[in-house]
């Protein structure tokens, strides 16, 4: 088995993308929502194919992280399978990125980080908020202790 | 430089344990994981031993109805030229919808209005690359209620509108046969197989009578059996082990790659 850490040295970002971009977010990603007149060919045909597609992939997307239904036709079941997975996955990367908030989480990581998706109003912003807020969560059930107090000035050297 | 022989998915966790694999003839990296500007040192060794480097998105969207950004299109590019790769790959997913990230690959519905979609931004893409796109079939817990097309007939539709390349995905062919009922054998029947630039095979795990492409576990008889299937089909270019996390010994890797090489060998 490799050492851990080693070499994973300049120019790699575990579990965050490059352009810092949410992996998951309320805001948009760049650029507006096309319309049919900006596409090369098919015109307002696939103009409007397009929007179908996002409104109904929104939905799709809604029911799966932001606490919407299920929408018209699919199945609820493995919807609810998918939403569970997609908690999972956010939590293998948490804990990657953190282990001391897994560990302080111990052997009830998968049925802590689940509750605290299920509390979320809306999906977290990218892995590294996700972390943040999951460690925020422990640390008000008493679960992680307190961030240690900085000096003052250290705000000054924050992002 | 063309794919061939057996490949390794590259992670930092696993950097040195990658390079010190025998027998691994090409490797793939998240995209999104590396700055094209500052390649880690390990993929440096590899390029430095003439081993191609395949940048693999997993955020552009292809599937989706957004545009494409033109920032991930630019950095599949760079790590393209950065890497001096033979081709980049992406799959057939989309990743986001309505102004909000789905932290996942989620299936595309397989009807021929989403298919008009898809091919813009295939073309939008190939416009961008400066190498071949290969693009790779996904694993699904769900379908689309509308669904016209099997994955297979909605790719080679893909395939013969844009001229993209294929990255079939052995275990994602398994996943959707066990959770849809889409036969794995019939998709390589009707994919054009002329247009495969490599394959991807990973392990995974059953709960409540479904497969989950987990990529943490050896890769299933039932997998290989399709990748022997695969291989009797076509000449194959390489196949590449996937695994991301809770990673195994070096010698269970390497044990991995034989038995692939082993599947392969059966075909003829």
């Amino acid at each position: 088995m490799t050492e851990v850490g080693a070499g994973a040295g300049s120019g790699v970002l575990v579990g965050g993308e490059v352009d810092d971009g949410p992996l998951f977010g309320a805001r948009r990603d760049e650029g507006v929502l096309m319309s049919g007149h900006q596409l090369d060919d098919g015109g307002r045909a696939a103009g409007e194919a397009r929007r179908r597609l996002g409104e109904r992939q929104g939905a799709v997307v809604a029911a799966l992280v932001g606490g919407g239904g299920v929408p018209e036709g699919f199945d609820a079941g493995r919807l609810r399978v998918q939403a569970r997975s997609l908690v999972a996955k956010r939590r293998s990367v948490v804990a990657r990125s953190r282990p001391e908030v897994a560990a302080a989480a111990g052997e009830e990581l998968a049925v802590l980080f689940a509750a605290y998706a299920a509390e979320r109003a809306e999906p977290p912003s990218g892995y590294r908020a996700d972390a943040d807020d999951f460690a925020e969560w422990l640390r008000r059930q008493g679960r992680l202790p307190a961030a240690r107090r900085s000096p003052w000035w250290s705000r000054l050297l924050r992002r | 430089m063309e794919l061939r022989g057996l490949g390794i998915g590259w992670r930092a966790e696993i950097d040195l344990t990658v390079e010190r694999l025998p027998g691994v003839d090409f490797v793939e990296v998240v995209a999104e994981h590396i700055r094209p500007a500052r390649l880690p040192e390990s993929l440096r060794v590899l390029r430095a031993r003439g081993v191609p480097v395949v940048p693999h998105g997993v955020s552009l969207g292809v599937g989706g109805a957004d545009p494409l950004s033109p920032a991930r299109l630019a950095h599949l590019a760079e790590c393209a030229r950065a890497l001096g790769s033979p081709l980049v790959s992406e799959h057939l997913a989309f990743v986001r919808a309505g102004g909000v990230e789905a932290g996942h690959l989620l299936p595309v519905p397989r009807t021929r209005e989403a298919l008009d979609v898809v091919t813009e931004n295939v073309r939008r893409a190939q416009d961008a690359l400066p190498v071949p796109l290969a693009l790779e079939n996904v694993a699904a817990l769900f379908g689309w209620p509308d669904d016209e097309l099997t994955d297979a007939q909605f790719l080679a539709e893909l395939v013969e509108r844009t001229g993209v390349l294929l990255l079939v995905d052995v275990a994602n062919l398994y996943t959707n046969q066990v959770n849809l009922g889409l036969s794995a054998v019939e998709a390589l029947d009707r994919l054009p197989l002329s247009k495969l630039a490599y394959v991807h095979v990973a392990g995974g795990e059953e709960h409540g009578g479904l497969w989950h492409d987990t990529h943490t576990a050896p890769v299933p008889d039932a997998v290989l059996d399709i990748l022997t299937e695969l291989c009797a089909r076509t000449t194959p270019p390489g196949v590449l082990l996937e695994w991301d996390d809770a990673y195994p010994s070096d010698a269970a890797l390497e044990t991995e790659l034989s038995r692939i090489a082993a599947a392969i060998r059966r075909s003829s």
